[in-house]
């Protein structure tokens, strides 16, 4: 098809997709591809006395100046900050693994709702999601207090067993489920879209040859579902993976991820080349996410 | 949606008719009535940006920010932004009132001769504590033991906070250990990293400041925290009629006390307003406004007359001589400490 | 028998858990304490603190103003990245334009912090954030009109061709009718992406513009009152609106999205 398009484009047809594509192109060319790859010299360079960046070039020799590798050498040689990016995969995944078991049933219940159902069952997914971010993590700082039901009731019930007192706020678990909270309609929206798809015929035959309901759900509907819950994951793993607003509202003593370290880098330590560095790391491993994602998605989509 | 527009274009309108003057200031950290007193005595506008903590002022200041004709740094910023050359030097002809300082907070480490800054307010780095709960417990409250041996912790697992900042927290187990909050061996610090890995456990959070609301809620029993946050949540506290008051004590074995300093950056485009206001806010009462309402030590012999008298008796906030000695103001770190420490920090949050 | 009562129960309680905080942050709005702890009695105070809040509404007019702004500006280039995408199945484009959206944004907030500073020796604020927001819309814009514009019989742009149509007068009255709902619906969401945009505002922002976004963290951070739930349950109130009038007015908003 594209050799096709390629000869049928007339002159004014070639200018139209120079028109089309170059605005968007030159946008992105300078706010994110130029920003990207200033990022990676920045990470070859020193920091500055004050905090941004030593100059590339000066004259007195006094002064740090140049090129250097000191940022990549000073993270490959502390195992403590591989061992952040190690947990905060940890939490990444348990967060998809979580939003994946809870959105499961929800989006299978609105793909098989009548047709007329399913938009406003949509909607109110995509309702909480509408309010703003912080707000949503504001509210479990209110939800998981001491003093709140929720605890008073968990509490309540440890008691009874005489286990001590858990402070649920401010802990990682209180991370885990605003964490979970946020990213959840992340994971509906795909599995949704890609259930509402399946051909209902086909659990009918399974049925006629005698499947019972979990052998249909896990022969059937689970491997055809496969594409969504790859997508549905990768919408969930990579934001969380990056995420430090969550961290710093809820997290207690421990509560550290690579986001909270990258800020902290531009922030506290005033350390940009580091910072650069550890935002370097972090784009490689996303990249090899993604590619990991896609390419699964794929081989699986045609399987089934 | 349009009435708040509206209301936008009104506002940015009467900001563009009269002399502005450009205030970078820590949240809550000047009375709105000082703000409406000078505004009329100088008949000009007070434009005020705030920050919370001063390396995210430095950050900010580094990041480009600028068109700012008084900061409100704590000592070793101001350290920092001499420097790095971003202020401006101080016209004492057109600075009066300077003589109400009191001169035990003049001529600092960091601004030798007072070049540049005038002190402002000072808070202490300190405990705080829920009266009742550390009395029935029979708990200490004079000393940074209390936060950091597990023997005192056992009896508070779970309802002690510390501050998320790493440079006060590493000063507190400096200070325990008989250290220098200023001391930046590196062996030191190790040995403060191990101090608070031990302790941690017991903590139930780094926290930034909603420990004034955890406190006065009663959920936090002890803090490592700023005398005029704890302050503000026993004013709190008493307002919802608590059973107990939130009390703030200097530990024996010394603290920080961040003195904050009015200074002109370079990018200020009013430099006459800016030593108006600085004079105006060493005047005793003015300067008194602001500790009556947030707590704040106050520097300025000539407030003290203004100041509420059981805020003048609190030695938490008006720290006797014998007490004073035991203070230290930080110091600026270069690029090499802050990385070590920004290192141990990681380790600290990750144990 | 498809949709037997475990799937109900498990939906119905996904749904509780995405609905109770919010129902929690509304209810404490009218709390008549500072706390935000137990309930106390009833109150309008906070919404009258908010309407004498100046930097709160000085902030909420500046979202306002860089999301309609960036949104507008996004939704132009969204949608010429959407049809290039489509039409002329351009990789490089392709990948500029998905891979923000994939990104963590930190990633992208940082690395704009740096550009804005090193080179283009922009200082922050009012600029800098719309520039930022414009960065990372664009893919959400162009994901939804590629969406649109894949479910389409080429068939009606050769036959508006064929019957001597050009190019211009193709768009004008064939694609652009046509893709006009998954525009709007890239429109809203670049809307609300960047009114509720923290992170990215948070480095790109500077000191002289705060947001509400950025006003609401350091409330959290800082002293929070019931005054957060105020502006929160008044923010729900008009994203509410926003969204029911855009499936009144394009519903095939929510496929967009989904």
């Amino acid at each position: 098809m594209n050799e096709q398009e390629k000869i049928r484009l007339t002159p004014a047809a070639r200018l139209g997709k120079w028109l089309v594509s170059g605005p968007p192109f030159l946008f992105l060319l300078l706010f994110f591809v130029a920003p990207s790859i200033i990022m990676v010299l920045a990470s070859f360079r020193y920091p500055g006395e004050f905090g941004a960046l030593a100059p590339i070039a000066s004259a007195d020799s006094d002064t740090l100046h140049g090129l250097t590798l000191e940022t990549y050498e000073f993270f490959f040689s502390d195992i403590i900050y591989s061992y952040v990016f190690f947990k905060s995969f940890l939490v990444a995944l348990a967060t998809t693994l979580i939003c994946l078991t809870l959105a499961y049933p929800l989006a299978l219940l609105i793909a098989r709702s009548p047709k007329k159902s399913r938009d406003l069952m949509v909607l109110l997914v995509v309702l909480p999601f509408a309010s703003s971010f912080l707000i949503r993590v504001y509210a479990w700082m209110i939800l998981l207090g001491p003093q709140a039901a929720l605890s008073q009731v968990i509490n309540g019930m440890l008691g009874v067993f005489g286990i001590a007192q858990v402070y649920l706020l401010f802990s990682p678990f209180a991370v885990l489920v605003a964490m979970v909270y946020v990213h959840l309609p992340f994971m509906v929206l795909p599995l949704y879209t890609n259930l509402e798809k399946h051909d209902p015929s086909l659990l009918d035959a399974a049925q006629d040859l005698g499947a019972n309901a979990w052998q249909r759900f896990w022969q059937v509907t689970f491997p055809l579902s496969l594409p969504g819950i790859f997508s549905g994951s990768a919408l969930v793993f990579i934001p969380v993976l990056g995420m430090f607003a969550i961290p710093d509202i809820l997290g207690g003593t421990g509560d550290m991820l690579i986001g909270n370290l990258i800020k902290e880098q531009f922030l506290a330590t005033r350390d940009w080349p580091f910072g650069s560095t550890l935002s370097i790391m972090l784009t490689i491993v996303v990249l090899l996410l993604v590619w990991l994602a896609v390419r699964l998605g794929r081989t699986r989509g045609r399987y089934a | 949606m349009r009435r708040i527009c509206l209301l936008l274009s009104l506002l940015s309108g009467a900001a563009l008719a009269a002399d502005e003057l450009h205030l970078y200031n820590w949240n809550n950290y000047i009375s709105a009535q000082t703000i409406e007193r000078f505004e009329t005595e100088c008949a000009c506008k007070v434009v005020q940006d705030y920050y919370s903590d001063n390396e995210e002022m430095l950050a900010k200041l580094a990041a480009g920010a600028s068109g700012y004709d008084i900061i409100v740094p704590t000592g070793n910023a101001v350290e920092s932004l001499i420097r790095q050359h971003a202020l401006r030097p101080l016209d004492k002809n057109h600075l009066p009132h300077l003589k109400n300082i009191n001169p035990a907070y003049l001529d600092t480490a960091f601004d030798l001769g007072n070049v540049y800054s005038v002190p402002y307010a000072y808070t202490i780095t300190l405990l705080g504590y829920n009266s009742q709960k550390i009395a029935e417990l029979g708990l200490p409250s004079d000393t940074w033991a209390v936060i950091f041996e597990p023997r005192y912790l056992e009896k508070l697992k779970g309802r002690v906070t510390v501050l998320d900042s790493q440079r006060e927290l590493i000063a507190a187990a400096l200070k325990y250990l008989g250290y220098s909050a200023n001391d930046v061996i590196e062996a030191h610090w190790q040995q403060a990293r191990d101090l608070i890995i031990r302790a941690k456990p017991y903590w139930a959070a780094f926290n930034a400041s909603s420990y004034i609301k955890e406190l006065t809620v009663g959920d936090i029993w002890l803090v490592h925290g700023y005398s005029n946050d704890i302050f503000q949540a026993n004013l709190d506290a008493q307002k919802a009629g608590r059973p107990f008051s939130v009390v703030a004590s200097l530990p024996k074995e010394g603290a920080v006390l961040s003195l904050d300093s009015m200074v002109l950056h370079n990018s200020g485009p009013r430099p006459d307003l800016a030593h108006r206001f600085i004079d105006f806010m060493l005047d005793g009462k003015n300067s008194a406004e602001l500790t009556n309402l947030i707590g704040s030590g106050n520097p300025n012999l000539d407030a003290l007359q203004y100041v509420r008298a059981e805020i003048v008796r609190d030695k938490s906030v008006f720290p006797d001589s014998v007490q004073l000695r035991h203070l230290e103001m930080l110091r600026d770190l270069d690029r090499k400490q802050r990385r070590v420490l920004s290192r141990i920090w990681t380790e600290i949050k990750l144990k | 028998m498809r949709r037997g009562p475990w799937l109900w129960a498990a939906a119905l309680a996904v749904y509780a858990f995405l609905y109770l905080p919010l129902v929690i942050v509304i209810v404490y709005s009218f709390n008549d304490s500072r706390l935000n702890a137990e309930w106390v009695g009833f109150t309008w105070h906070w919404y009258e603190v908010l309407l004498h809040d100046e930097d709160m509404l000085l902030a909420a007019g500046n979202s306002l103003f860089i999301a309609l702004v960036s949104s507008s500006i996004a939704t132009v280039l969204g949608t010429m990245a959407g049809i290039a995408m489509q039409r002329y199945n351009l990789r490089l484009l392709s990948f500029m334009v998905l891979t923000p959206v994939a990104m963590p944004e930190v990633l992208l907030g940082v690395s704009l912090l740096l550009f804005f500073i090193q080179v283009l020796n922009l200082t922050l604020g009012m600029i800098s954030i719309i520039l930022a927001h414009i960065t990372f819309s664009i893919g959400f814009v162009a994901v939804i009109v590629r969406a649109r514009l894949a479910g389409m019989d080429d068939s009606i742009f050769e036959a508006a061709r064929d019957l001597g149509a050009t190019p211009w007068q193709t768009f004008r009255h064939v694609t652009f009718p046509l893709i006009l709902p998954g525009v709007v619906a890239g429109w809203l969401m670049a809307f609300t992406l960047s009114i509720d945009d923290f992170v990215i505002t948070f480095f790109t922002a500077g000191v002289g513009v705060s947001t509400l976004p950025l006003r609401i963290y350091s409330m959290i951070k800082i002293a929070v009152t019931p005054e957060v739930n105020a502006v929160s349950t008044i923010l729900m109130l008009l994203t509410l609106t926003m969204i029911l009038l855009a499936t009144r007015f394009a519903p095939d908003v929510l496929k967009g999205k989904a």
